[in-house]
């Protein structure tokens, strides 16, 4: 009996921490989460706001030690993936769920080919002979637009984008439900990643997987995905469809992110930055994680963690200040 | 105390040292051994040939804490002047080796070329016989004696360093620093002493260190075979050889020499590998 | 090879030619009379210059495969090496055999299990494996095995119990090493980015360590192994010492001793050799283990 969840995936006040020389680090501090069955969301933050993190724990790939996940769940296809065993997260990871890693560069083992690599993917989740699995890995090489002649080839024969290609075959090789992309183009050459980019929007109308990808970079996000969600401090601040999130951006530090992008039509000598830096993960504040860099927090914001409330339909914003603002509008 | 700036090199190594239990320990017992063999005619009880017949097997008492030997010789004032020949051993042969070998080694690669080639083959043919082969064998041509065996011990540890200094000199020669000081107009002798040297300094060091047991080690593998210090002298390599033909009844006269040895050559190991994480955490993980 | 084999006897012969004492007195005794001496000097082209000799010997090692006669025992050094070199082959082999083995195996169980008691207690005793000289540890297992136990003899090579102390004394630092350069290497390639993609496969721990780790951390291991052998074939020598064992390395320093040039050389020569091959293995597995130096000649 197959219990059917609105949600492929639903992450529920996840929390990872990480113990560090320097202290308890707080990756991932009350993140909640949802994504719609072929959906495509971009995950989108500053460096160490637990975006990999995130995606880590969703793979149950978390080091360790000397990283835990000390509470939360995450239920895939109606199940948590926490209380399963080590037994059954192997036939989710790879299968279910398949990742595709920040840098290509060191993501393949130099010491097997490309399609062993590949192979090795279908083989732990499919019934198939070893040759089967070869020929299929073949075949997934041609779909990424890599000659399938070239299977038996080592990685260091390959360029930094066909590694990509590689790796993005891999992670598809099983027709996985959801796919997390870590920063896949982030490693590239800016042509290479227009075409990896291509590629990947490609794959997805075919395969219609479900996709989370991880940038801190918008343009990207706006290329590829139905919704975005804005992390920061190992919390969600933000969540809405694309279209909504980039014509409204709501909290303040989501319209921050968006002033910081240069205005091509303007002549600026400056670009704007928002004031301050990313909280501590050793030391997180009590309260609203942006309040110390916010204009607009007072003393409710920096003692209570606000939570996601839904500022118009499908758009959810964790803030104070604009819940006060629309109970205002509402009462008023 | 103008080298121990804060933030010079030598000033973090040696806090990122400090930190490090094991180097310390190496530390502490390689100066405790040091001071013993300056002070060994001070801190032993008896001469280091004295003989008495009438003491000869004596097993660890209050007299003679770690026994006698075979001619009733005090084993604890013989493994105190063995300090001596060992500390000696080892310092000198891994300094010849050193000097000579990083000389070569740093003309090897600053130059190239036939030179190379010809220090390099030699080398090459140096490695192929084993180190202790060697040293056995030069020790043999040189004849019984501290100074042979230095000689000797050195000889055979000489290609180590021209393979590292070569290698780092390679490695530094084509950067652009030392292009620049040539233009300058800086003479080859100058680049190599002001801007190589100092660069290579930390693998040198720390190979030192490891050297250093290298050689203990091999003056104590010499003596065992009777081919290094010669009797009444005493070396740890040799009291162990001569306890040979006692093990069935009086195992201490094998066992304290050869835990000398021992010691020696962990502290040392414990202060190399030390060094070599205090000079390049990047080494380390 | 050619070449090494011709710089170490060219080093040896001087070395040799410089070495106080005569041959040819300690060979025939003290009371042997000046016209024997003679006699025996020009038999063996001891009355030759030092480059003469060496010619005759590499003309003859070239041509007709002979690199001389003891002094001593009067037969030839091939058929001397015949009969000890195998001994030291068997030793050291067997040395490196368990060496490679445990090292790795326990290298491989304390990087996976950084930290645990096993880790610390292996790190610990690997340290006085890599302190401890082969002579004293040799020493030590005869004085607690032998005299002490009574399980096993203290010397000679003919019995596979004769055997066992020698090839474990032999090992013990190389194992130490070994086990050392395994933890380190494996610790290294655990944390690399393709582990984490063969995890992220689903693939099982067991065949991520084994199939994925080792082999990308196997090409510095190799290094250290053929390293090691090199050792191993100058620690024979003691360990043969030690143990009594008719191999090459006591030959030769019965040679030193006795001024019994011949077989000084051929021992050197032998163990010269055997080196360069262990190196020319070495450089072979490398290409076997990674394709990124098998496939540079291809391109």
């Amino acid at each position: 009996m197959t219990q059917h969840s609105e949600f492929l995936l639903e992450i529920r006040d996840l929390r990872v921490q990480f113990h560090t020389d320097t202290g308890l680090v707080k990756a991932v501090e009350g993140l909640n989460f949802t994504l719609k069955r072929g959906e495509a969301v971009g995950l989108v933050g500053e460096t160490g706001a637990g975006k990999t993190t995130t995606a880590l724990a969703i793979m149950q790939l978390i080091a360790s030690p000397p990283g835990k996940i000390t509470s939360g769940q995450i239920f895939f296809d109606g199940k948590d993936i926490l209380t399963k065993s080590e037994e059954e997260k192997r036939h989710i990871r790879g299968k279910k769920v398949a990742m595709i890693f920040q840098d290509p560069m060191t993501s393949l083992n130099p010491v097997l080919t490309v399609q062993e690599q590949i192979a090795e993917m279908i083989r732990l989740h499919e019934q198939v002979t070893n040759k089967e699995a070869l020929e299929k890995a073949r075949a997934m090489l041609q779909l990424v637009g890599i000659q399938p002649e070239r299977g038996p080839d080592y990685p260091h024969q390959f360029s930094g984008g066909m590694k990509q290609r590689v790796v993005i075959a891999i992670a598809l090789a099983c027709n996985p439900q959801l796919l997390i992309a870590d920063e896949p183009t982030t490693a590239l050459d800016v042509t290479i990643q227009a075409q990896v980019l291509e590629l990947m929007r490609e794959l997805k109308q075919h395969f219609n997987t479900a996709t989370i990808l991880i940038t801190h970079d918008l343009g990207v996000v706006a290329e590829l995905c139905d919704s975005v969600a804005i992390m920061y401090a190992g919390r969600i601040l933000e969540k809405a469809d694309a279209r909504t999130l980039y014509g409204n951006p709501q909290h303040p530090y989501t319209q921050g992110l968006f002033h910081s992008i240069p205005d091509l039509t303007k002549n600026v000598h400056r670009l704007n930055t928002m004031p301050g830096l990313p909280p501590d993960p050793t030391a997180l504040p009590p309260g609203c994680c942006f309040a110390p860099r916010c204009q607009y927090a007072d003393e409710a914001c920096s003692a209570n963690s606000p939570d996601m409330t839904e500022v118009e339909p499908g758009h959810f914003v964790a803030c104070f200040k604009i819940q006060e603002k629309n109970g205002r509008q509402a009462h008023g | 105390m103008v080298l121990l700036r804060k933030n010079s090199n030598l000033y973090l190594t040696l806090v990122r040292l400090r930190r490090n239990r094991l180097a310390v320990l190496g530390l502490w017992i390689m100066l405790i051994l040091l001071l013993t063999a300056v002070f060994a005619p001070l801190l032993a009880p008896y001469h280091y040939a004295t003989q008495n017949l009438v003491d000869a097997f004596e097993p660890p008492s209050w007299a003679h804490p770690l026994g006698t030997d075979d001619f009733g010789r005090d084993i604890l004032s013989r493994i105190i002047y063995g300090a001596q020949v060992s500390l000696q051993v080892g310092v000198f042969a891994v300094s010849l080796a050193m000097l000579s070998g990083g000389v070569l080694g740093a003309i090897a690669g600053y130059y190239g070329g036939h030179l190379d080639d010809v220090i390099m083959r030699f080398m090459d043919v140096l490695f192929a016989i084993p180190q202790i082969l060697l040293a056995i064998t030069i020790a043999a041509a040189l004849g019984p004696g501290l100074m042979n065996l230095t000689i000797a011990v050195g000889i055979a540890a000489l290609p180590t360093f021209a393979r590292i200094v070569r290698g780092a000199v390679l490695s530094i020669v084509g950067q652009e620093y030392i292009e620049a000081a040539r233009c300058m107009g800086a003479s080859d002798a100058w680049i190599i002493a002001k801007h190589i040297l100092p660069n290579c300094s930390a693998p040198i060091i720390v190979q030192g260190t490891l050297r250093v047991a290298q050689a203990i080690l091999a003056a104590a593998a010499l003596s065992f075979l009777g081919l290094g210090i010669q009797p009444p002298f005493p070396e740890w390599g040799g009291m162990l050889a001569g306890s040979r033909g006692y093990l069935r009844d009086y195992a201490y006269m094998a066992v304290f020499p050869g835990l000398a040895i021992m010691i020696t050559i962990m502290a040392l190991n414990f202060l190399g590998d030390g060094l070599r994480d205090a000079m390049d955490p990047k080494l380390k993980r | 090879m050619i070449p090494v084999a011709l710089g170490v006897t060219f080093i040896l012969f001087s070395l040799l030619s410089v070495t106080p004492g005569d041959p040819a007195r300690l060979a025939l005794g003290e009371d042997a009379s000046e016209e024997s001496l003679n006699e025996f000097r020009r038999e063996y082209g001891l009355d030759r210059s030092f480059l003469v000799r060496y010619g005759f010997f590499v003309y003859n090692a070239a041509v007709n495969q002979d690199i001389g006669r003891s002094y001593v025992t009067r037969r030839p050094v091939a058929g001397e090496m015949a009969n000890t070199f195998p001994v030291t082959l068997n030793l050291a082999f067997g040395a490196i055999t368990f060496a490679t083995v445990l090292g790795m195996t326990f290298g491989i169980i304390c990087a996976i299990k950084q930290y645990s008691i096993f880790d610390n207690v292996t790190m610990v005793i690997a340290m006085l494996g890599i302190s401890t000289p082969i002579f004293y540890l040799g020493i030590l297992f005869i004085l607690w095995f032998s005299v002490r136990l009574r399980w096993l003899p203290s010397s000679g090579f003919d019995t596979l119990s004769q055997r066992i102390l020698p090839w474990i004394t032999l090992s013990a630092p190389s194992m130490s090493i070994i086990t050392r350069m395994t933890r380190s290497s494996m610790l290294e390639v655990i944390r690399s980015d393709y582990i984490r993609t063969a995890r992220a496969k689903g693939q099982k721990e067991s065949v991520v360590i084994l199939k994925h780790a080792l082999q990308n951390a196997l090409i510095p291991i190799v290094t250290i192994i053929g390293i090691q052998f090199g050792l191993l074939l100058g620690g024979s020598i003691l360990t043969e010492s030690v143990f009594s064992i008719p191999g090459v390395g006591r030959l030769a320093v019965e040679g030193i001793k006795s001024r019994d040039y011949p077989i000084v050389q051929g021992a050197v020569l032998y163990i010269a050799i055997a080196y360069v091959f262990i190196n020319l293995f070495v450089d072979l597995l490398y290409a076997w283990i990674d394709p990124r130096l098998r496939t540079r000649y291809r391109y």
